[in-house]
Parts: C-alpha cells; structure tokens; sequence
C-alpha cells in the first residue's frame, strides 16, 4: 500500500510501530496469557503468529523496516524448548545475520530484537514490549521508506555527477584510465 | 449445502466480522468503527459485529452470509486463534466453504484485554483486521491429513492419580505402560493413614487398587524405572525407558522376604526411605508391607556383595565378599541376581499421561523453624508416617527419645504463601494440618496447637470436617508462627518454644511444646524441568505443568496427545486428583477411539523452482527432506513434516512453500498492520 | 533467605499520607494479617500497636490512633519483621520510620535521653554532644599516621568513614586502632575525613527524623563530592546501611561496604598474616543493619574461621533469626525509658544466649554492640568469663 509510507498524521504525536513475529507455541501463547492475566503494555507492538521462530525469513524483517517499521521484535521459546527442536537456533543464527546487516545499513542495532519467552512468561512479554516501545519512542522513527527514497535520489545524483566528471575526462573506466585517484570512490 | 468452490477467476469476497464477546472487547475497543473501517477495504463483501460470534447464531451468521452473499473468504475478530480458530473453521467449512477461506483476528488477549485507551485499541484491531483482510485472498483449499493412533498408553508416575488413570484405561481394553521411578507405586497417598474429610484408611481404598495395577493382564508395570526420551508426536510417541538394577528378578520373587530375614545383617540398620528415615532396614528389603509389586531389592551402596561407591557410569560393582545367605533362603527360586544391570525398553504409545505428583518442600529453607536442627521439629509426611499403624513405630506417636508429646504444634503455611520461599497456597495443608491435630490427639492425648493464617477448606464435606476437628477441643489460633527456640527454662528435655502473634486476641503467644509439626507444602518436582523438556510441555512460572486452558482444557496440555493428572499440574486434594485422572484418561480414550488424529495441513513443499542447492536438507528437524538423484530437486516427505517452517525460510531461491504460512500471506500481514494512520 | 532488598523503594518525598500510591506501598495493600512481624518482634508483646495491626490501622484510615501511643518508640529497627514477612512487605525501613517520624511531631513528652541525642546530632554532629573538633582526636594514638582527605589532596582508594562511636568511645577507638593496623598490613591505600567528618544519620532517617537525616546526609555529601575516593569503608553497621540504602538518593555513587566485607574480600591476602592464634571459643552476634537489612552474614564468620584457633559456635537465634542489641532505630538512647516501662533490655536477652553457648568471647561487627554488650556482661550472670570483641579486632590480634 502505497500509503502506508506516508509521514504520520497531522496533529498526532509520533509513536513507534513494531512488528512482532512470534512462534505460536511459547511466544504467542505468552502474550494470551498477559491478555488473560490483564497485563496492560503498549499497543504499539503489532503481532504476526508463525509456527516457529525457525520460519522468520529475514526477508520478513527487511521488509516490515522497509514497510515503515520502527523495530521488528522475534519471539520464540527458549532454548531447548522449541516445539520443533531446534527452529530456535536456526532463528538465532538468522538473527546474529541480520544484526550485522542492519548495523551496516546504519540502522541502531535495538531496532531489532530477539527474546525467548515461555508460554508461562506473560509478565515477561509485558516487559519486553514495554522495554522495546520506550526504547524505540527514545530513538525516533527510523523512516526507511523516506530513506530508501532519499537514497535513490543521491544515487542518482551521484551517477550523473560521475557521468558528467567522466565525460570531462574523456570517459573510461579507473583501471585504465589516467585520472585513477577520484574514480576510485565510484568503485568502492 | 452445496460445497462452493471458488473457480480461479472469480473475485475474491470477504465476509468480515467483529464481536463484542459481550463487553470484553467491545468495552475497549469501538468494534462498530472497525467494522465500518474493514468495509472499506478492497474486497470486503460483507462487515458485521456480533455479540458473541462463537455462539451458534454468530456461526449461523457466517454460514447464511456465505450462502446470500456468495462469500469466499470469512475474517472473524475476536478472541486468540489458540482458542476459536476451529470454531470458526468449522462454522466456515458448514457454509459450503473450504474451511482454510478462513483467518482470524486476535483482538482480545492482543488487545482489549491488554490496553485501556480506547482509541489506540481501536486503532490496533483495525491494523490487524486490515492485515488479515489482505492476506486471507491468498488462501487456497487445502486438506486435514488424518494419521492413525496407536492405541497403547503411556502413564508416567504410579501415584493416586497415575493408579487411577491406569486402571481406567486397562478396564477399558487399552494397553498401558506404568513407568514409576520408585520401586513401588502409591505415591504420597501410601504413606498416609487416614485421609480427610472422611478420615477413613488410606490403604483400606488404595491397597486393591494398587494390587489391581499388578495383577492386570493390560498393564506393563516398570517400578523404579525412568522414561529417557520421548520422540514422535501424538498417536505414534516412541518411548525408552530405563529399567534400574534392583538386583531382584521380579518374575521369579514371590515376595516371601526369606530374604530379608537371612540377611547376615541381623538387624536392620540402615535409614528406611519409604519411612523418611524415622524407621530401618537391612541391604535387602521390601519398599513397605503393601508394596507393589511385592518384590524386594539390594540397596548396593550398602550390601556386602558389592563394592562400595558407583562406577562412573552409575553402576555397582560385585564384590562376592558376602556369605549371601539371602542367595541361601531364596533357594530354588533363584530371584536373586547381583549381575543384574540396567534395561532399556523401547516402546510405542500414541498418547500420554504424566502423573509425577509434587515433593514437600524442605522445611531447612525456613532457618527459623528449626528444622534439621532440633530433633523434635517434623514435617508432616513423617507424622503421617508415625501415625500409620504400618510405620516405624507402628503407629504410635512418640518422639526421637522416646516420649509421648503431651503438647504439640502444627504449623500451618511452611512454604506456602511466602515470597521468600514458594508463593502459592498448597490447598491441601490446612486439612491435613486438621487431620493429623484429631490423628495426634487421638493416639496421645495431647493438647494441639494449630498455627494458621487463613483456614482454607473449600470443597465438599470440607467446611464439616473443620466443625468436626475444631468440637474436638483444638486450640486454633490465628496467625503465623514467627520463631521455634528451645525452651530456655527448659533445656535439656529437647522442649521448644513457639512463638507467634495470636491476631484475633492482639497478644504475643510463646507456648512450650513436645513436638512442632510443621505443614509443608506442596512444590514441584525439581526433575520435572528435565520432563518438561522430554515431553515438550509448558511449566508456570512456579514449575507445574502448564494445562493447555485453565477452565477449558484443564487435562491437555499444548503438546497434543500428553495429559495431565494430579498434583503435577498443581497442587491439590486426593479427590480431585482423582477426577482429574479419570478425565484424563476419558481425553487418552477419547482419541484412540476415534482413531486418527486430524493435523494441521501447515506442512511445506517444494517447486520445481528448486536449484538443488541441498541448503535446507540439514536443517528439517525431521529428517523430512531428501534430495531426489533423477530430478536433482529436494522434495518434502509430507508425512514427516511437522510444518515449522525452518526450511522455508532458508531455501536461496524461495522456492519452498509452507501451507498456511505462505511469503505472499505473511508479506500482507506485514503491510497490513503497519497500516497509516493506525498507530 | 530474604529476598534481597531493592535500595530505592520509595523516594525522599514519600510521606505517610501518600504511602500507599507508591509501590512499597501497593506491597503493603497485599498484607495478610498473619502476624509473623509481631510474632517475631522482640518488643512485640509492649507494643500496643504492633507492625501487623500498624498496617491494618493505616489501610482502615486509622493511622492517627497509632500516632498517639507510644508504641512505636519501642522499634529498635532490627528488621526481623521485614526479613520474615511472607509479603516481603517494607517495615522496618520504610513504613515504620514514616509513622515514627509522625509520632515524634505530635508527641508532647519525648524521652530526655533520646530528645537530648537528636538534639547533639544537629548540633555537633555526634550523638554524645562531643566536639566536633575532637572527631580526630584518637588517631594520636593509632601508632601510624592517619592520612586525613582534605591533607592529602590526591584521589584515594579507600575514604574511611570512621563514624561517632569509633571516634569518640575508647572502646570504639580499639577498633579504629585495629582497622588501621589492617590497612596498612594490607598496604590499603585509604584517607579519612577527620574532624570534617559528621554522623551518616541511619538513626535520624530509620528512626524518627527524615530532617535530621537530609541535613546530615547533604553535609557528608558535599564532602564526599569535594573529594576523590573509590570506595567508601565503614566499621559502622548503622553507616553502612545508611550508605548503602540511603545515600544514593542524595547522589552517592561510589560503592559503600563495611568493615568485614572489605576484609572478607580480600582474605586471601590477609589469610598468610594472620598467624598469632586465637585459642579462643567465640559466638557471632549478627548485627541487624549487616544480616538482616543486606544479607551480609558469611563474611563476619569467615574471618573468624580464618584466624587460627578460633573455634565458632552458634547462638540458638543466628544470621536471619538473630536477635536485636536492642540499639537501633534509637533504642541506643531509650534504654532508661524502656527501664523505666518494664521492658527487658534486649543486649541481656542477646548475651544470655551467648553465656548458653559456653564460648569466651562474643564477636560483633558494629560499634554500638561493643558498649552494649559490655554494660548486658555486668547484670548478666555467667560461671566463665567473657568478653566482647569486634571481629576486626580479633583479626588485628591475630596479625603477626
Ligand atoms: C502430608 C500430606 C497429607 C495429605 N493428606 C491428604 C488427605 O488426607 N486427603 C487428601 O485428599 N489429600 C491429602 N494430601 C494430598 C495428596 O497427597 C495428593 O493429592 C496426592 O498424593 C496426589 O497424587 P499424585 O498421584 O498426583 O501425586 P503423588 O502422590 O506425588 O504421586 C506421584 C508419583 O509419581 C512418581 N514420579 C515422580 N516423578 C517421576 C518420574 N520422573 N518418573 C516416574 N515416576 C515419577 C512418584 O514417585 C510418585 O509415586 C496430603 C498431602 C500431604 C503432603
Ligand atoms: S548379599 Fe549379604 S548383605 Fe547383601 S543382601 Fe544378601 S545377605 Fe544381605
Ligand atoms: S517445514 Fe520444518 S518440518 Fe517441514 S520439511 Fe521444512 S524444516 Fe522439515
Ligand atoms: S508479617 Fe507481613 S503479611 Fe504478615 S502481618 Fe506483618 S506485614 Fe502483614
Ligand atoms: S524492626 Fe524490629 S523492633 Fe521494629 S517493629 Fe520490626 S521487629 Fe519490631
Ligand atoms: S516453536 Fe517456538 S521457537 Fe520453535
């Protein structure tokens, strides 16, 4: 939706938007059970059921950031504990992945978070959503949609500025070429 | 009604609806708004609120608009999936739809329960409607797999509750296999000798039962064995089980303790576990009188056929050095075997029940109650013990030196209500603690004491019981016991002061006793985390199983097939024990009857898009993927996936699909509820 | 066994009116009346209103009937209710000071003895009404320089915080002499405040008078932001709690630890030294701000283990269930008042237990128990002698 990337609406205050994808058997369980147990949090925090922590694709995460997510929260069930052995892990190397990615795309490593909650751990899931919506209401909106946009235009900007340098120069590419030293931002 | 088959080109046509689940979510969240709200999204046909959508007119209600308004897809918003999604399907599939047109909205637990401001609640069930609205167009039909149950039943605990379940299931015609780590079934109930309310004989009801466990052509009894692993899921669980040496072979032991009686230990000399210590025995010994099954064991830390201290692998070592007139008196029976070692069983069940029970909790966790310090401080366990007619002392109540106690004081609550120790009320201890006040008074004629903070006895003929035991003259005074000091007037007769505030009178009482029996309560198993893990089951945050719903599914547990039973799920009185066994065993039957369980049709498959690139072979838990040679493909065995969905997300070329939980769904869900404006 | 206590439950501006909005205060809607606190209390039994029916009075709106009786003044702030209450509810240092502090207001007739100490407390510094210029005076007869703050001007690691009865008392300067030697056997590098120096107030906050206590606290505070130190080392076990409890509402950052504690940590070290022995059977009485209040009831006892020849035994009421000196939370300057209401002093009741014991010497970790203990000696009857050390002390004797 196209609208979905639009800046937030005239005369509300900024609150952060997060997406949750929690396994359904500790996670999602946990948080019914803060809703049984009228465990009031945020509601901020926008909650996808998946079968297990294992399905998160990080592609998933990309995503909602790139949908206009502030953070992204994984939840599964602690280690050991898995309904399917060992999904968790798997989640877990995914995640070490993805931290790295996201740090080098400038992005705050906080915005991404994985926690391991029972389904007995209600107040836990109370704690870990609070925690992340102050966490994230502290950092301010992360507005990839609006940097993807930006970026583009750099991009661009940056192609025709080097395109224009090179057709000054005669053209051709840096290893060949005599003027190597400023072209070697272009290929970096 | 005509099942109605979306042809491919048809347009997609939602039925959305909204309950008010009377005013729980209604009261949060303006469901009126939401539904106006969904019916301006792209392919909303119809948008309703309801009362309560999962009674029968709300289902009706989907039924009857899928008929007139030739609905294809129905969103329903209302409580958590975990507990109506079925419902809804059911009702979505008696509307002549596949019952996978469906999805539905967690705005209860996810939202009016948890959130108070009305418009961030509204605001959140309209972003999460949106999500399932998006998504729910690319659903496609799909098939329940059914799969066949074994019809054998594993119990785990041979207590009351294991017992009783047991019985039930092997009346029935069903197969069972008791598995109990101790070497004879009964639990905490054979130890007791009276029960409440009634107080009539423990034994006298638990001793044909146990005997009826033994002698039961439908139940394999493996006393003092432990299960070691649990693969598989429900209707086909593969079990191992882990017999330990009692150096005994029980088909050949007729139980005639000749023995027992030869050992070159004359007397007995060593602490007697099923007496708590209060009483002993020699190396080779029968658990207690009643013992099932009757059949003696060697303790080899102490026999001197063996040698002393375990092997690393646990095991004892023959040392011969014994006479073995035991070999001697068992004679041609020949039931006597120091060789014997570990036996490991495999088998195979298709359901469940763990029956494990509690331990008391250990009074040493209290410093100021002295137990462990003062040798007239007991736990109840071991008073019921000296009570029973069959214990150390056969019955009679006297203390370690000797003496009948002429005043005794039981304390209520150790461990129990305290956040310092355990936080929860055992239920059990103050009736226990009134049972054993008439229990005490009866055998000495001493004045009791009952220390309480609150009497707690609900139940039926409980109320009675307490009118009873309080006419008979107790002194029951009301509050806590704050300290248990020897009597410094008094020291060398081991008397104890106990000291509490007596709250209803405002005075400090400090009263000279013989014996302070303290009420422990009831806590988990410290094993049970290791059985947790073996049977994928959930724990409160205190460490009992966790029941799959409090009121509604009390015996189920989140791991289908495995049940509950007892006071391993929390504590609680013989008689619900009792009920909870047998419904336990009603749910165990219940699905062996049927004969087949339905699966969730979550499993993954693979497109021919596959670049045989083997990543996620690996990874399958299950041992569900294989690489087919001819097409240089992986392909999914569907009957071995359990749908996790781990390989899904790590196939490079995208090219596997998990039913349910397809990207394309999952994407929409993602663009659904970061909806603008909704935060 | 006592859950750990939160330092910062509630905050400086807490008063009784607005108790129960706060979290300690919620805990306190969660009492169930069972009576443990005034069951374990050791002046239980003279309180008309013991901390059961105090918290039951406040929840029913009747707290000011509570205020009229003298009740209260009988807390000696041990925390043995606190520590035993299965609601983990917060008396001793946070519900019964406010209540104490509203007594005092409203009271016509305040113990002479008690009034006169607060009185000497903001006057001079010091409970005794000595000269603050004095503070220092012992460290003449320390036998080694006592290297003071405001001299010494560089960063130190350790500020000794030497506390009014070390500085004043002579039996408090035997310990002030014994840490030293242990300081600098240990090569500690530490510094104390001299006659700059004021008490840490514990009494005046636990007791009754949060203003006391605020303007004690601010003037140690300036110091301690004047100067560079790491550590902050007390032998009081009342200054201890203070810092530990109290002080980083008012900015304190560094860590605080008592006596016992920082010789504990470094045993190893202080281990090979201590070679003189000690043929000596010695019982340890747990102070109430060190056991109780923190959970600090290892370390006392692993010095005494550590000094060769001692052989420890117990008192029947030990670590959690220890009993009361009878010196806080004020009872230091209430024993004629407590004489004159009947009540037994409660050192005498703690060295009866000691005397039982049959051991030769009873072994504190707080200055205010050395005097007490004593004074309980002479009315107590006991066959074999015995004597009261600080464990510091004992150490020093030890050290060869
Ligand atoms: C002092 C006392 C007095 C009581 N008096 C009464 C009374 O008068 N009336 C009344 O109604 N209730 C009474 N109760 C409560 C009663 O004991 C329980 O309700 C009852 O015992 C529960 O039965 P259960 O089968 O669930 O557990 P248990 O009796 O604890 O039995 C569990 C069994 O499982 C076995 N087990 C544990 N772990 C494993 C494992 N890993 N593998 C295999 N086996 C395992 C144990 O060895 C045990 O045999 C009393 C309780 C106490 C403590
Ligand atoms: S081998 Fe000896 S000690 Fe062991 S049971 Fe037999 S007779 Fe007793
Ligand atoms: S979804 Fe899970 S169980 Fe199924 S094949 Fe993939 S990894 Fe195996
Ligand atoms: S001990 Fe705690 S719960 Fe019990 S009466 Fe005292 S304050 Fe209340
Ligand atoms: S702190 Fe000690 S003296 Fe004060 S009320 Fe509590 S138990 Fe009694
Ligand atoms: S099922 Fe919860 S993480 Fe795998």
């Amino acid at each position: 939706m196209a609208n979905a990337t639009q800046s937030p609406l005239p005369n509300s205050t900024w609150k952060p938007r997060i997406v949750a994808f929690f396994c359904n058997w500790c996670t999602y369980t946990a948080a019914d059970l803060a809703g049984v147990s009228r465990m009031k949090h945020f509601s901020n925090v926008r909650i996808i059921r998946l079968m297990c922590s294992g399905r998160v694709d990080p592609q998933f995460v990309l995503e909602a950031l790139a949908k206009g997510a502030d953070a992204v929260l994984i939840g599964g069930c602690h280690p050991n504990d898995c309904h399917y052995v060992e999904g968790n892990y798997k989640c877990l190397r995914r995640y070490q992945m993805l931290k790295r990615m996201i740090a080098d795309m400038g992005i705050e490593p906080e915005r991404l978070r994985l926690e391991w909650i029972s389904a007995a751990e209600g107040e836990k899931l109370k704690r870990v959503v609070n925690e992340m919506v102050e966490t994230i209401t502290k950092l301010g909106p992360l507005g990839l949609p609006q940097k993807f946009e930006q970026w583009d235009r750099e991009m661009e900007e940056f192609a025709n500025h080097v395109a224009a340098r090179d057709a000054a120069a005669g053209g051709g590419c840096a290893e060949h070429g005599t003027n190597t030293q400023p072209l070697e931002t272009a290929h970096a | 009604m005509k099942p109605i088959v979306p042809k491919k080109n048809e347009p997609v046509r939602i039925g959305f609806y909204i309950c008010h689940c009377g005013t729980n979510i209604a009261s949060v969240v303006d469901v009126e708004a939401v539904a106006k709200y969904a019916a301006t999204l792209p392919n909303v046909a119809v948008s309703r609120t309801y009362k309560y959508m999962c009674s029968d007119p709300g289902q009706e209600l989907i039924q009857q608009d899928i008929q007139e308004s030739r609905l294809n897809r129905i969103v329903v918003a209302a409580c958590s999936p975990l507990l109506h999604e079925h419902t809804f399907r059911k009702a979505t599939e008696a509307g002549g739809l596949n019952p996978f047109y469906f999805q539905m909205v967690n705005i209860r637990e996810h939202d009016s329960w948890v959130h108070t401001d009305r418009t961030e609640a509204t605001r959140k069930a309209m972003a999460l409607a949106r999500a399932a609205i998006q998504r729910v167009p690319h659903h496609k039909p799909l098939e329940v797999k059914k799969v066949g149950i074994n019809p054998n039943v594993l119990i785990v605990g041979g207590g009351i509750g294991g017992i009783h379940a047991a019985l039930t299931l092997a009346n029935a015609g069903k197969m069972v296999y008791l598995v109990e780590k101790e070497a004879t079934i009964g639990g905490h109930m054979a130890k007791f000798d009276k029960t409440f309310p009634t107080l009539d004989c423990a034994m006298c009801v638990l001793s044909p039962k146990m005997a009826a466990i033994g002698s039961h052509p439908n139940i394999h009894l493996w006393t003092y064995s432990e299960v070691a692993k649990v693969d598989g899921y429900v209707g086909n669980f593969k079990v191992t089980v882990r017999r330990k040496p009692r150096y005994i072979l029980e088909d050949l032991c007729t139980g005639c303790q000749e023995c027992v009686n030869a050992c070159v230990y004359k007397d007995a000399k060593f602490a007697d576990e099923f007496n708590l210590g209060l009483g002993k025995r020699k190396p080779i010994f029968l658990p207690f009188p009643q013992a099932i099954p009757p059949v003696t064991m060697i303790d080899p830390e102490v026999c001197l056929n063996f040698k002393r201290g375990k092997n690393p692998d646990g095991s004892h070592t023959v040392s011969d050095k014994c006479k073995k007139t035991c070999v001697e008196a068992c004679g041609d029976r020949k039931a006597i075997d120091f060789k014997q070692t570990q036996e490991i069983k495999e088998i195979t069940v298709g359901t469940i029940i763990v029956a494990t029970g509690f331990q008391i909790f250990d009074a040493r966790r209290i410093p100021y109650y002295g137990y462990g310090v003062y040798p007239n401080v007991y736990n109840a366990l071991e008073v019921e013990r000296l009570i029973n007619a069959s214990g150390p002392t056969e019955g009679e109540v006297i203390l370690r030196n000797g003496q009948v106690p002429k005043k005794v004081a039981i304390v209520h609550c150790v461990g129990s209500r305290d956040e310092n120790t355990n936080r929860w009320c055992s239920r059990v201890c103050c009736l226990y603690s009134l049972k054993l006040a008439h229990l005490i008074k009866e055998h000495t004629h001493a004045e009791v004491y009952n220390f309480y903070i609150d009497m707690r006895t609900p139940g039926k003929g409980m109320e009675e019981f307490y009118n009873r035991i309080a006419e008979e003259g107790m002194h029951l005074i009301r509050g806590r016991v704050a300290d248990v000091y020897p009597d410094p007037n008094d020291g060398a007769t081991g008397r104890l002061v106990v000291q509490a505030e007596d709250t209803l009178t405002n005075k400090i009482l400090k009263i000279p006793v013989d014996m302070v029996v303290l009420a422990t309560g009831l806590e988990p198993h410290p094993e049970a985390e290791s059985l947790r893990r073996m049977f994928n089951l959930s724990c409160s945050s205190e460490g009992w199983f966790l029941e799959r719903h409090p009121k509604l599914a009390p015996v189920n547990t989140f791991t289908d097939g495995i049940f509950l039973a007892g006071c391993c799920q929390g504590p609680k009185d013989i008689p619900d024990t009792v009920a909870q066994a047998g419904a336990a065993a009603a749910e165990a039957f219940a699905l062996i009857d049927k004969g087949h369980v339905e699966q969730e049709p979550n499993t993954a498959y693979i497109l021919d898009d596959c670049c045989g690139c083997k990543s996620c072979i690996p990874l399958c838990p299950y041992t569900a993927i294989s690489f087919a040679e001819d097409t240089k493909k992986a392909i999914i065995n569907e009957t071995l996936c359990k749908g996790c969905g781990t390989c899904v997300a790590s196939c490079p070329s995208g090219s596997i699909v998990q039913n349910l939980f397809e990207d394309v769904e999952i994407y929409s869900e993602i663009d659904g509820v970061l909806a603008e404006g909704l935060f | 066994m006592v859950a750990l206590l939160e330092p910062a439950v509630v905050d400086k501006a807490t008063t009784l009116e607005t108790l129960l909005e706060t979290p300690a205060g919620k805990r306190m809607m969660t009492c169930i009346q069972c009576g443990t606190c005034a069951g374990t209390c050791p002046y239980g039994e003279h309180m008309e209103f013991a901390p059961r029916l105090v918290i039951n009075m406040l929840r029913g709106g009747f707290i000011d009937e509570v205020i009229k009786s003298d009740s209260l003044l009988r807390c000696v702030a041990c925390y043995a209710c606190l520590a035993k209450c299965p609601r983990g509810i917060r008396l001793t240092d946070v519900l019964l000071p406010l209540v104490k502090e509203q007594v005092l207001v409203t009271r016509t007739e305040i113990p002479a003895e008690f009034q006169k100490s607060l009185e000497n407390m903001h006057r001079y510094g010091n409970p005794m009404g000595e000269s603050p210029r004095k503070r220092a005076a012992w460290t003449a007869t320390a036998g080694t320089k006592i290297p003071i703050l405001a001299e010494v001007k560089r960063t130190v690691d350790v500020l000794w915080f030497v506390e009014c009865y070390p500085s004043f008392y002579a039996r408090g300067q035997d310990n002030c002499r014994a840490v030293a030697k242990l300081f600098q056997a240990l090569g500690v590098d530490f510094a104390i405040l001299g006659n700059e120096e004021k008490c840490a107030g514990e009494c005046g906050q636990v007791t009754w008078e949060s203003g006391l206590f605020e303007s004690l606290a601010e003037d140690n505070m300036k110091l301690f932001k004047k100067y560079q130190f790491r550590r902050i080392v007390t032998a009081d076990a009342h200054a201890y709690n203070a810092f530990h409890f109290r002080y980083p509402m008012f900015g304190l950052t560094q860590p605080a630890e008592h006596t016992t504690q920082f010789f504990a940590r470094h045993l190893d070290q202080l281990k090979p030294r201590l070679t003189r022995p000690v043929n000596r059977t010695v019982t340890y009485h747990d102070p109430c701000c060190l056991g109780r209040a923190t959970g600090s009831y290892d370390e006392g006892r692993a010095l005494l283990q550590a000094i060769p020849g001692v052989k420890l035994v117990e008192m029947v009421h030990n670590r959690v269930n220890s009993i009361c000196c009878g010196g806080g939370g004020g009872g230091m300057w209430l024993d004629t008042y407590y004489k004159q209401k009947g009540m037994e002093r409660l050192s005498e009741r703690r060295v009866r237990e000691a005397v039982a014991t049959g051991a030769d010497v009873l072994a504190v970790s707080c200055p205010y128990e050395i005097s007490r203990f004593e004074d309980a000696l002479k009315t107590v009857p006991h066959d074999k002698p015995m004597v009261v050390r600080d464990v510091v002390e004992l150490l020093a004797e030890s050290l060869a």
